[in-house]
């Protein structure tokens, strides 16, 4: 039995967030669905009530563009690259952070640190790191100056014009894919010793009443009991990593790319947004359909992979 | 069973070895920890000591790892450049305003979706936690025209209304609203308490720990936003932190005078580790349900 | 392999630095098993007997004192070195294993020469699975068993590897009821088949008595006896022990010894020749009433719970400790429930004699 008084006081309370989901989030759903499926459809012409006609060439002038390819490259590179690579360096952090005592909890707060900080802010810090100054004022090439290249020189290699003009593109890569890496590690740490330090301490010591080895105790206990945690930091990993844009901003500006090389290391999202400001809502449409689907594909064929890993 | 015997000699030998790979396992575990500690932290070392350094200095081929002279007036010019106070002052009205008002629609709908029953309440639930999985990039396209064309373009209004509603954290606080006994509403009821009452009375206060997770997420993510604020409010006006920031350096060539773009970043930074260092256990908390950053 | 304690002492610093008061968890235990015999470490929670398994299973390490496996000293051994086998009170099974693995898990840890194929490793994971009757469940996952199935395959697990020392932590505290008959049965006819020495610990007074070869009863770190079960029962060192032991509980009573006789309120229950007078304490065991229409202990009838072969008779005295006295009397006896009074007579071996204050037994010839 449900009274009526009580329905009508839910939807009552309801009511403010619903009007605004209706507007900022349903709506825009169906609309992008719809914006996507009418040709060249640019909001400034509909406006001037331009009528656009029904079908896919949005999507197909989206996967022909050059430069949709090269988005599209860019953030599955740092997908691949960053996801594994922080998720090891997490879970390594993770164990080893789990079986000491002392310093525990200090170590744990640093580790968590670059949480708590502007993207952009401290993507300007990886960048003045990673090259101190570029082209000095008064002609002299700084191109390869900076600490990481003074530390690169320290250890005997050579200097690397990481950001610079005339910079490879290996190399922005390279800056890319440290500073996600440093800016993902927090919150996998976070979540990772959350599982490890519920993980039931007798299975431990059962392992260590039976004389198992500590790679053992690793391979055959510790990540298979952390595997719903793995995955959930996996998942979000590549979700966040299919989203990549910000920290680009923060390291190269705007330009999303060394001075000559404008729009080299832009990603999907900012495929989206160069679509949206140029007024071509149809084709940032499709653009933005196709992300979700790439998101939903992995995070499936993620989900699949875990089902068949994750036996408990 | 003879395999088990030990003698003495094997027995301390075995004792010895056994100490010595744990001291060797704790060594290197410490070893690790450290390094991995300092390159964390490394940044924003080099970002202080930066902030610091004249000009000259800070373009030095082998850099200094600690000023040669301390540079305050960095921080002050820093200051005026990116003409921080108002970016602070914008920033914050966003971040407060849309933090109360979030609370509030937040408190409401995870009460009903937690004590009231209605028809359709599950069904509801279960899309909107579907919403959940779609990037925020495909609401944008549609929400820029919108707020266009309601000629929000420009305003603080803009900047707040349409990140209100979070379904991530109704679902967070309802999740903390089932855990609260429903004898406790059900004997509010008998008592005559109205429902607001007992809400702000009761649920409000037991929920605290969520309620402070949400707030202090929320003035992280006003304070973090870029690509929204950029799009539709990027006027002197009304400009946020991280634009004003962003915009305030963005060559990375010419004369540009570093150390002062790292005060400014030292600053915009500085508040968020001052949250950090008093409300790490709400952050923490809230992120490790969350899996969003700000 | 017999197992020796020796001076066995575990202090835990205390929680709250401030506070700084240490808890002796196991005081100066010194304690031979012998080999080959199943030996129940019992007392109330708290009392040391999970920290001195522990010990024994070198989980902990002992404050002081040494621990020796046959003639070897184990005390700076670690638990992999010490060929152990540990079943955990809550199973410790690795839920993401099947049955057969968590069985071959401890056999696939061998390293050098004690390596074995995988066709013996199978073999002897069969035999063990065997053993406890669960080779049929091989393939099935921990969150599939019942718990006394759990049960068996946690004992499977630590006795794969032929350990030289069997360690149980409450291993039938989980399961409910009738399946803590059964397999306290069980354990007892695995010890008996392996012949392994066997050391497990429990609060259940009923489940050490009717399983052990010997007891050790335990109180806040302290042993207060050890011995065969029915020995500790008939013969109680103190008041705890007394207590502790038998179901139902040993009944008590405030007395007083008076010119060699001992009083229950104000009546001679028993004569104590050539005991000085004092104050004590009377532990009768419910058993150790007989009903009589002149017996010397008069109490006052509440009622008769019928229990089929015996009654309980619940009656009260203003002497007993307890609100409630209990005696089992043979079903034969007819009581007539009218009354309002029950006289008994006592049975000397089954009534003890304490300190009132110490609570040590005062070994007194009771007629």
């Amino acid at each position: 039995m449900v009274d009526n008084k009580q329905q009508w006081k839910a939807w009552l309370y309801l009511s403010p967030a619903i009007v605004l989901l209706l507007v900022f989030t349903v709506w825009p759903i169906f609309n992008t669905v719809r914006m996507s499926l009418l040709e060249n459809y640019s909001g400034l012409k509909a406006a001037g009530g331009a009528v656009f006609e029904f079908g896919f060439g949005n999507f197909e002038k989206v996967v022909q563009y050059k430069r949709f390819k090269e988005c599209l490259t860019n953030t599955v590179l740092l997908c691949v690259l960053t996801v594994p690579i922080s998720t090891l360096l997490a879970l390594l952090i993770a164990v080893t952070l789990n079986s000491i005592k002392p310093l525990q909890k200090l170590l744990q707060t640093i580790f968590f640190l670059p949480y708590v900080t502007n993207s952009i802010a401290i993507g300007m810090v990886f960048a003045a790191m990673f090259n101190i100054i570029g082209l000095r004022p008064d002609g002299i090439n700084a191109d390869t100056w900076g600490i990481i290249n003074n530390v690169i020189q320290f250890f005997g290699g050579k200097p690397v014009n990481w950001i610079n003009q005339g910079s490879q593109y290996w190399a922005n890569m390279t800056v890319m894919v440290v500073y996600i890496v440093w800016n993902a590690l927090p919150f996998k740490i976070l979540v990772l010793l959350g599982g490890l330090q519920s993980i039931n301490k007798q299975y431990y010591d059962a392992a260590k009443v039976d004389g198992t080895s500590r790679r053992r105790v690793f391979s055959r206990i510790t990540v298979p009991l952390l595997s719903p945690m793995l995955a959930y930091v996996i998942i979000t990993g590549f979700i966040g990593g299919f989203k990549e844009y910000t920290s680009i901003v923060g390291i190269f500006g705007e330009t999303m790319g060394p001075p000559d090389a404008a729009n080299r290391l832009n990603t999907m999202v900012g495929f989206i947004y160069d679509a949206l400001s140029s007024n071509s809502q149809g084709r940032a449409s499709a653009a933005a359909l196709i992300l979700f689907a790439i998101i939903l594909a992995v995070t499936l064929f993620n989900n699949m992979v875990i089902k068949k890993h994750t036996h408990y | 069973m003879d395999k088990n015997v030990m003698h003495a000699k094997d027995l301390q030998q075995t004792s010895v070895q056994q100490k010595i790979v744990k001291f060797g396992v704790k060594f290197f575990a410490y070893l690790f920890l450290c390094t991995m500690a300092l390159i964390v932290l490394f940044p924003f070392y080099w970002m202080i000591i930066s902030s610091l350094k004249s000009l000259a200095e800070y373009r030095l081929n082998v850099p200094t790892f600690w000023p040669q002279k301390i540079i305050w007036f960095n921080y002050v010019e820093a200051f005026n450049t990116a003409n921080l106070g108002s970016l602070f002052v914008n920033t914050m009205i966003v971040g407060v305003a849309s933090t109360l008002l979030s609370l509030v629609i937040t408190v409401l709908s995870a009460f009903a979706f937690a004590r009231l029953e209605f028809k359709g309440r599950d069904t509801l639930f279960t899309l909107l936690l579907a919403t959940m999985m779609i990037p925020g990039e495909l609401f944008t396209i549609t929400n820029y025209t919108t707020v266009t064309q309601l000629n929000w373009m420009n305003t603080y209004t803009v900047l707040i209304v349409p990140f209100l509603v979070s379904v991530f954290y109704i679902f967070l606080l309802r999740q903390n609203f089932l855990q609260i006994p429903n004898e406790l509403y059900l004997a509010a009821k008998v008592d005559g308490t109205s429902d607001l009452k007992y809400l702000w009375k009761v649920m409000v206060p037991l929920a605290l720990p969520t309620l402070i997770s949400i707030t202090i997420l929320k003035m992280m993510g006003a304070w973090n936003s870029y690509m929204w604020p950029r799009l539709v409010a990027n006027d002197e006006a009304h400009r946020l932190i991280t634009n004003g920031l962003r915009n305030a350096f963005t060559t990375t060539s010419g004369d540009v005078n570093y150390p002062v773009q790292m005060a400014a970043v030292a600053l915009v930074s500085a508040p968020l580790f001052l949250v950090f260092i008093f409300l790490r256990k709400y952050i923490m908390a809230g992120v490790s349900r969350s899996g969003i950053k700000g | 392999m017999k197992v020796t304690l020796q001076n066995l002492t575990k202090i835990f610093p205390s929680r709250d630095k401030k506070s700084g008061k240490e808890v002796v968890a196991v005081n100066d235990f010194t304690f031979e098993i012998p080999d080959g015999k199943l030996i129940g470490l019992l007392g109330p929670s708290g009392c040391g007997k999970s920290t001195t398994l522990y010990m024994i299973s070198g989980l902990q390490k002992p404050t002081a004192g040494r621990i020796f496996f046959g003639d070897d000293d184990v005390t700076e051994l670690s638990t992999e070195n010490r060929g152990i086998g540990l079943v955990f009170q809550n199973y410790a099974l690795y839920p993401h294993m099947s049955v057969k693995q968590n069985i071959l898990f401890p056999l696939q840890n061998l390293k050098g020469k004690d390596k074995m194929t995988k066709n013996e490793m199978l073999e002897r994971a069969y035999e063990a699975a065997r053993l406890v009757q669960i080779d049929e469940l091989m393939d099935r996952k921990p969150s599939e068993l019942s718990g006394g199935q759990q049960q068996r395959v946690a004992i499977a697990r630590a006795l794969v590897k032929m350990p030289r020392v069997l360690l149980l932590d409450e291993p039938l505290s989980n399961l409910d009821a009738r399946l803590r008959l059964q397999t306290r049965e069980e354990i007892r006819r695995i010890q008996k088949e392996t012949g392994i020495t066997t050391v497990f610990v429990t609060h259940d007074q009923e489940e050490a008595m009717s399983i052990s070869d010997m007891i050790v009863v335990m109180k806040l770190g302290v042993v207060q006896q050890i011995g065969k079960p029915q020995e500790v029962y008939d013969n109680p060192t103190n008041l705890f022990v007394a207590k502790f032991l038998g179901t139902p509980p040993i009944n008590v009573f405030n007395g007083n010894i008076t010119g060699g006789k001992l009083y229950i309120g104000e009546e001679a229950v028993m004569d104590v020749p050539g005991v000085e007078d004092q104050a004590v304490t009377v532990g009768i065991r419910p058993e150790g009433f007989e009903l009589a229409d002149d017996g010397k202990l008069t109490c006052n009838l509440s009622n008769v719970e019928v229990m089929g072969r015996d009654v309980s008779v619940v009656s009260t005295n203003d002497a007993s400790v307890n609100p409630v006295i209990r005696s089992i009397i043979n079903a034969d006896n007819k009581i007539d429930l009218s009354q309002t009074t029950v006289r008994f007579n006592l049975k000397p071996h089954k009534v003890f004699i304490f300190n009132a204050e110490t609570e040590e037994r005062l070994y007194v010839e009771v007629k």
